[in-house]
């Protein structure tokens, strides 16, 4: 059962852009990129979110540090994208380790606030630090390439393809976070941050480092983030601080781990695929014509999350499914 | 072989002394009893053994290392492990992956660590709810969740806080013979917490009193059960008096 929808799921997902590009159209492309940008955002926050049970709600700082990593990698050095993006992702994960020891030592609301903080710190450097462009940031130039191959192996992507391109370039990312992530489920870290998050003192009573264990999930939920910036990045073609550490980086994908189901592998693909549609459908139905501009959009789609969180606080995961889904099998 | 030492151990908060040089030994083997009435320190002693807390004075030393100022995990590698008085199950775990926790304290391996946690549910006759979320078991499964939890990081000394307060009659005699199999069939030496004599009496080969933080008597069940400071911290002055 799991595996025939995991199969459908990777197909309806492959297949999904074509007819849309046969078409001619490009719009629908860039949704999908969106919903898988932040589906992958959110199967990282999930690490230190839903499975540890720390809130953090400063992992753009990350985001960012990844897309200026790749950035100035590319601008300075002319390395590539690919290249640039394991070593992006380890300068996400190496940073957010040595500023996340510290904070362990905090728990509760003040680690939450503590990771706000950072955000806050980093805002000042990144707008006035003249090496990465302070306000003005780094424009990534697009160089010629060779076809669709070269476009793809400098994750370069211009023209009547480009949303097509990054499309896949997010679904190999995105597959390739929730691998990691599934496996990580599975192994001794995905039972010691959750041992961490349901009663820290008796995690530490059965030898877990609750310290070190909290300094390793954040730095996977930063590794992700670092290599979502790279890919933003590369698709907007320029990195700047109000971009780059843009509050929706957590907050998106936060509310896509809440809405779908926290501390479950899929709840973040689920609330993405549900929640980014649906907030660019709101803009480009109420948010233009005569209401243009009033924040309508806005408002339905908060009313949306506050109606789930209401009513199902755990998420739409946590219904019973299974039952339902035996329940109709068995009755036709 | 003496397993743990403390010497005169000495913990305060603010103006309250809730240990005063406390120094007790046990030795590889034994099953030892700690008593005493509400508030006489039992639980901070514990803390400051686990790492929980240090203490202001003296010194705690564990199979040869001093362990006064380690943190618990620490202490947990080097062979104590313990169960909490107000139950600390994994709650949104299943009972299994709750021991399994544990089991990965001594293994990396996942199947390895399954088998150990499946046995060791077994062995405290849990058997048939490994699959059960911990939060919805009874108290007393509980109580054997987080004794099975504690096995399986193979300790050497195992500390027991009221393990079998809040249980009936019946759960209690069940938890009891669970302890004395532990004592048997895995070798490992025991301290048991309770203000229950009953239970601590016929379970323990030697009993340590303690009354507002300080150590009143240490000795065998029946010799402590006789003791003039002892019967005074339980019954009151009067009664020590006849």
């Amino acid at each position: 059962m799991g595996r025939i929808a995991l199969a459908v799921g990777a197909v309806a997902a492959i297949v999904y852009p074509i007819p849309l590009q046969i078409q001619g159209t490009t719009y629908y492309q860039t949704v999908g990129f969106l919903v898988l940008l932040n589906a992958m955002l959110g199967v990282g926050w999930n690490v230190i979110g839903g499975w540890t049970g720390q809130f953090d709600f400063g992992p753009q700082v990350f985001f960012a540090v990844g897309a200026y990593t790749a950035a100035l990698l590319y601008v300075k050095l002319g390395v590539d994208a690919w290249l640039g993006l394991p070593v992006a992702v380890g300068a996400a994960a190496l940073i957010c380790a040595v500023l996340t020891y510290p904070l362990t030592r905090l728990r509760g609301h003040y680690f939450a606030i503590s990771t706000v903080a950072i955000w806050m710190i980093a805002q000042p450097i990144g707008s006035t630090w003249e090496y990465i462009g302070a306000a003005q940031g780094l424009f990534i130039p697009v160089k010629a390439h060779a076809g669709v191959v070269g476009s793809a192996l400098s994750l370069q992507f211009s023209g009547p393809t480009k949303a097509l391109g990054y499309y896949y370039a997010a679904l190999v990312l995105f597959a390739a976070t929730l691998a990691l992530m599934a496996w990580v489920e599975r192994s001794k870290l995905g039972f010691y941050f959750r041992a961490i998050r349901d009663d820290q003192e008796a995690a530490e009573g059965i030898g877990i480092d609750s310290r070190l264990y909290k300094v390793i999930a954040r730095s996977l939920t930063a590794a992700v983030f670092g290599g979502a910036g790279v890919l933003y990045a590369f698709w907007a073609l320029s990195v700047f601080p109000e971009q780059a550490l843009e509050l929706n980086w957590s907050t998106l994908p936060i509310m896509a781990t809440v809405v779908g189901g926290i501390g479950r592998l899929w709840g973040p693909v689920l609330g993405a695929a549900i929640l980014i549609p649906i907030s660019q459908i709101m803009s480009t139905t109420l948010g233009t014509g005569p209401l243009a501009g009033r924040g309508i959009d806005l408002i339905v789609y908060g009313l949306i999350i506050v109606v789930i969180a209401a009513f199902r606080p755990t998420g739409l995961l946590s219904l019973p499914w299974a039952r339902w889904f035996r329940r109709r099998s068995a009755t036709s | 072989m003496t397993l743990l030492r403390v010497e005169a151990s000495t913990k305060r908060f603010g103006g309250l002394l809730a240990n005063r040089d406390v120094s007790l030994a046990i030795e590889a083997g034994e099953i030892v009893g700690l008593i005493g009435p509400n508030g006489a320190g039992k639980t901070t002693l514990f803390n400051c053994i686990t790492g929980y807390m240090h203490p202001d004075g003296g010194r705690i030393v564990f199979d040869g290392h001093d362990v006064s100022h380690t943190r618990p995990e620490r202490i947990c590698h080097l062979g104590v492990a313990r169960t909490w008085q107000v139950v600390r199950a994994f709650g949104r775990m299943t009972a299994l992956e709750n021991v399994v926790c544990g089991a990965l304290r001594r293994t990396n391996r996942m199947a390895e660590a399954r088998a150990r946690a499946g046995a060791l549910l077994e062995f405290t006759e849990l058997g048939g709810r490994g699959d059960m979320p911990a939060a919805t078991l009874t108290l007393a499964d509980k109580k054997r969740l987080e004794i099975a939890r504690a096995l399986a990081t193979r300790p050497k000394l195992l500390l027991l806080d009221e393990a079998m307060s809040g249980l009936t009659p019946i759960e209690t005699a069940a938890a009891v013979r669970l302890v004395r199999r532990i004592h048997e069939e895995l070798k490992v030496t025991i301290c048991v917490v309770e203000h229950v004599m009953e239970v601590v009496m016929p379970l323990s080969h030697r009993v340590v009193v303690l009354d507002y933080g300080v150590k009143i008597a240490d000795g065998a069940p029946h010799e402590v059960v006789r003791d003039e400071q002892v019967i005074r911290a339980y019954l009151g002055e009067r009664r020590a008096h006849r």
